[in-house]
């Protein structure tokens, strides 16, 4: 058969159908584009091996054609196709979103090619794919965007999952290093918040008060839901607070000596403790840190089920959370550089400037109180949880056989200010 | 602080060299619900951009690999869990769509409630909570307000609605086991979910009579003690596997007048595509009057597997009567159940007439755990010479002893399809 002729590029009949914009059935697309074919040189051209193509037009002005098969395997080129009836000539060409680049949009187009193909079984397409996948991640990444702006999907998902394979199980270092991310974070960084989950509380009181601040205040109602965790974890600065107001020093540069009297206030804790810690006591200086909790886990239980309340395993977690923290304060201390500690300091301090406030009716309150040795409830809201949180830790101060381990009420109302 | 090494690329920008953080959000979202909860999360020391990246995750799983460092110290681990849980969820912003707690460590303790109660609120559809160590865990009542629950599944829970609940109305996926809950709760859970599609119930205690309402159901696995199973308006249950974990007493049952379970057990599964029957549901099956065959023939069935003591004439009744009424069936495998056998006391049970209209497509048979008895060899026999197109015949059998013999056996037997292969497994080999 006799290749047609050159027909000039404006054919008058795809013209008129393409301003149509209806959808196009396949046969007339065929039909025209056989009268287009002329436009690239082709070898040798078999009625029955008709292929149609479509014209994509990629952000950098390049137009290429496409077969239509492959081309359609994309959901965003097979919607133009069909509801707007673009793509079927050079003049109407596809424009693809600017995230596909020329080199990203023969990937995706190889991609397709592969995949759209019926037949092939599930193992071949699973080896095609592992061996597609491997390119630079910055490829990676490119080819990601590019499939998500013509909608993809199996695509996408592949390099996703790629991507996340790279980032599994790395440092965060690496990780910059890979991608090429700019280590924009300060002290800020230091405040990951499962970095220190188990460490100083003081730094996880910091990371819920950077968080709160950024967040709305949706999040401040679901914090009213773990109250409990809050109590748990806050003991130790207020406690630290109400030291570092007893001891009458105002401003911030006491907070450091209040930090080793915190210190000392806690190996007090430890002398007035009964025989079993008494013995574990000597342990702590050791590095055995494990074995420690361990013990004091066991003493926690009994002390709380002397208590008559349920050995519950917060209570238990109180007395891990204690002592373990103890143990740790050496360390996290070197480790924080002036600049954290500085800040953390001055958030302290402003607690101790919101305690204040109510501070003259309650230092009544407890002088009268004296070394009352109410057991204490737990109370999850309400009024006087602040006053019998202050009468806790005054008896801790001047009673010494006051048990350590009982369960502490919360004082949501302190950090919600 | 760490130095920034100098960019390879000297001309670009560092913008344009970092191609991750500027993917679109969803496709982040995808990124990091891929990644573990703990890599997850520290992408928030990433950058500034990444701070909070990964809050916006709809999936959480908290699995054993969430807590890096391994303990002798159990409480000590369930703390951290409990606190890298609290974190997360208290920093998470956005819609969960998955929540999946699973620790190996984890007792039923209250912190669950909290979670719980924080799923409820944020629109949660998957929900998988498995609680590995210690007694049921009662599950709280804010649970059975998660009206957008797709998937539940439950391990080891003791479930106590409470009386105002109405069901979840787009349960489609139910997976429980090692639960506790009541005989009411039980059936007001699965007749007034009425998208359920899927159910999964093992090892379950407080109710006894399995009362399937379910008109949307495909997927139907059970596996426990119970005292019986009827469906009602399960038309397109299409996939059953039922293992009766116990030896029921048959004495009770047997009646003039008791209808055949085995009837009774097929008249709402008209598309039965695969079924299993485990353990001993053979024998609660066989209860009753068996007929010779089952007045609707399973035409849709094409798998069948049975768990069979080939000594029990009962037994043998009932999987007679259920290989003629399934007459498509492509698949089979009988399990011989292997404490109960022993010297062969049934015999010509299986040589009954040639019908080659029975296993007309039936192209793959496996026999399990036989002991060479009468009654199994003449089973075997009767299925060769029963199915034209047979291909492949595997047979395991449960010990070595007697072995040869078996095969001497098998060997004379005639075969309807000439391309029938008979594949005999050492026992110990899988």
């Amino acid at each position: 058969m006799v290749p047609p002729s050159r027909r000039p590029k404006h054919c008058p009949d795809s013209e008129h159908q393409q301003r149509g914009a209806r959808p196009l059935s396949v046969l007339l697309l065929v039909v025209q584009v056989y009268c287009l074919m002329s436009e690239v040189d082709m070898a040798v051209i078999k009625p029955e091996m008709m292929k149609s193509y479509i014209w994509l037009q990629t952000a950098d002005g390049s137009i290429q054609q496409v077969e239509q098969e492959v081309a359609m395997f994309c959901p965003l080129i097979c919607q133009e196709v069909i509801q707007k009836g673009m793509g079927s000539s050079k003049n109407y060409a596809i424009s693809l979103p600017q995230r596909v680049n020329p080199a990203m949009l023969s990937l995706i187009l190889d991609y397709c090619r592969f995949h759209q193909v019926p037949g092939s079984s599930n193992k071949e397409r699973k080896s095609f794919d592992e061996k597609f996948i491997r390119m630079d991640t910055k490829r990676l990444c490119e080819l990601t965007s590019a499939a998500d702006s013509l909608q993809l999907k199996p695509l996408v998902d592949l390099t996703s999952r790629a991507l996340a394979r790279i980032i599994e199980g790395k440092t965060p270092e690496e990780i910059r290093e890979i991608f090429h991310l700019p280590d924009d974070l300060t002290e800020e960084e230091k405040l990951e918040p499962l970095k220190n989950t188990t460490d100083d509380p003081r730094i996880r009181l910091l990371n819920r008060l950077y968080a709160k601040k950024r967040k709305e205040l949706k999040e401040r109602e679901k914090l009213k839901n773990v109250e409990s965790e809050e109590e748990r974890v806050d003991e130790r600065s207020v406690d630290d607070l109400l030291q570092f107001i007893n001891g009458g020093e105002r401003d911030s540069k006491g907070t450091k000596s209040s930090k080793n009297k915190k210190k000392n206030q806690r190996k007090k804790d430890q002398l007035k403790d009964t025989c079993p810690i008494e013995s574990i006591k000597t342990d702590k200086q050791e590095s055995n840190g494990l074995n420690f909790v361990c013990h004091s886990a066991e003493v926690g239980n009994k002390f709380s089920t002397d208590l008559g309340e349920t050995s519950n395993m917060q209570n238990m977690e109180d007395g891990i959370f204690v002592r373990k923290v103890d143990f740790d304060d050496v360390d996290i201390d070197d480790e924080i550089d002036p600049a954290l500690k500085e800040k953390l300091d001055r958030e302290v301090e402003d607690f101790a400037r919101r305690l204040n406030s109510d501070w003259p009716e309650r230092m009544q309150e407890i002088l009268s109180l004296g070394h009352d040795m109410k057991p204490l409830r737990h109370s999850t809201k309400g009024n006087g949880t602040i006053r019998r949180y202050a009468t806790r830790s005054n008896t801790v101060q001047y009673d010494l056989e006051q048990q350590p381990f009982e369960r502490l009420p919360s004082y949501p109302t302190l950090l919600t200010k | 602080m760490k130095h920034r090494e100098p960019p390879k690329f000297p001309c670009k920008l560092e913008t344009e060299l970092d191609r991750l953080s500027s993917l679109p959000a969803h496709v982040i979202d995808q990124i990091l619900s891929q990644l573990p909860i703990r890599d997850a999360v520290r992408t928030s020391v990433l950058s500034k951009k990444w701070r909070y990246k990964w809050a916006t995750v709809p999936h959480l799983v908290f699995d054993n690999h969430c807590v890096s460092t391994s303990s002798q110290d159990q409480t000590f681990i369930k703390n951290k869990l409990v606190n890298i849980v609290d974190h997360v969820l208290l920093l998470h912003n956005g819609p969960i769509l998955k929540f999946k707690l699973s620790h190996r460590d984890l007792l039923g303790v209250s912190d669950i409630d909290r979670w719980i109660l924080y799923m409820s609120r944020s629109c949660v559809k998957e929900f998988i909570l498995e609680i590995w160590k210690g007694q049921r865990y009662k599950v709280p009542s804010s649970l059975f307000l998660c009206q957008n629950l797709i998937h539940l599944e439950l391990f080891n829970c003791l479930l106590k609605p409470p009386s105002t609940f109405k069901g979840f109305r787009n349960l489609k996926s139910l997976d429980l086991q090692h639960i506790t809950l009541s005989q009411d709760v039980f059936e007001n859970l699965i007749s007034s979910s009425p998208t359920l599609e899927r159910l999964t119930l093992m090892n379950f205690d407080g109710f006894t009579h399995l009362n399937i309402d379910a008109p949307n159901l495909q997927f139907f696995d059970i596996g426990g003690v119970f005292d019986d199973v009827t469906f009602e308006n399960t038309f397109h249950l299409a996939l059953v596997s039922i293992g009766l974990y116990v030896n029921g007493k048959n004495d009770q049952a047997m009646g003039p007048g008791n209808s055949c379970k085995l009837l009774r057990f097929f008249v709402h599964l008209p598309h039965i595509r695969r079924l299993e029957i485990q353990s001993y549901f053979l024998k609660y099956l066989a209860i009753g009057n068996v007929p010779s065959r089952l007045p609707r023939p399973c035409v849709d069935l094409n798998y069948l597997s049975i768990r069979i003591n080939f000594n029990d004439l009962e037994e043998n009744l009932a999987a007679l009567c259920l290989l003629r009424s399934s007459p498509n069936l492509q698949e089979l495998e009988m399990l011989a159940r292997p404490e109960e056998t022993g010297i062969g006391v049934l015999t010509n049970f299986w040589e009954v007439d040639h019908w080659t209209s029975l296993f007309s497509q039936l192209r793959m048979v496996k026999i399990v755990g036989i002991s060479g008895i009468r009654s199994e060899l003449e089973f075997i026999k009767f299925v060769l010479s029963n199915s034209p197109v047979l291909e492949t015949m595997t047979i395991k059998p449960a010990s070595l002893e007697g072995g040869w013999d078996l095969i001497k056996e098998l060997l004379r037997f005639r075969r309807a399809s000439a391309r029938a292969e008979i594949i005999y497994l050492d026992p110990q080999l899988q």
